[in-house]
């Protein structure tokens, strides 16, 4: 299990924050996500065999919003 | 090309923009967002299915209301 924080930009409101938590959340191998408008980023806690810090990612820019990772 | 109607749940400037960067991606597509409306028009020879699966990427409710 490992735990990845991540830029996300493009978030206005807690509804672009909710769909993010929803889809992302919903994938195989997230077993927790934390979204912050404020922080403009996404921590999120995965199974490592199914999910990278890559492949995050890349699901959240799929979403249209641009992700980077952020140390 | 025709022009395609979709209402999608759009909420914000998040929404929309996300919506935009989604769809500026596909080549061959003109697009108009009407936020306040929360209705978007692609201009496409594409399939309207996969336009509509697509913008579904936003995680946002959409419906395909035809062409115009
Ligand atoms: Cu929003
Ligand atoms: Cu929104």
């Amino acid at each position: 299990v490992c735990e990845v924080t991540l830029g996300v930009g493009g978030m206005t409101c807690g509804s672009c924050v909710q769909s993010i938590e929803q889809h992302i959340g919903s994938l195989p191998g997230v077993i927790h996500i934390t979204v912050s408008l404020e922080q403009a980023t996404a921590t999120v806690i995965f199974n490592d065999s199914q999910q990278s810090a890559a492949s995050l990612l890349e699901a959240i820019d799929d979403m249209g919003f641009e992700s980077s990772l952020s140390t | 090309m025709p022009k395609h109607e979709f209402a999608v749940a759009m909420t914000c400037e998040g929404c929309s923009g996300a919506v935009s960067r989604i769809l500026s991606r596909l080549e061959d597509v003109k697009f108009e967002i009407d936020l306040p409306n929360q209705l978007v028009w692609i201009e496409s020879d594409k399939d309207a299915d996969i336009l509509l699966e697509t913008l579904k990427k936003c995680g946002k409710q959409v419906t395909y209301k035809g062409t115009k």
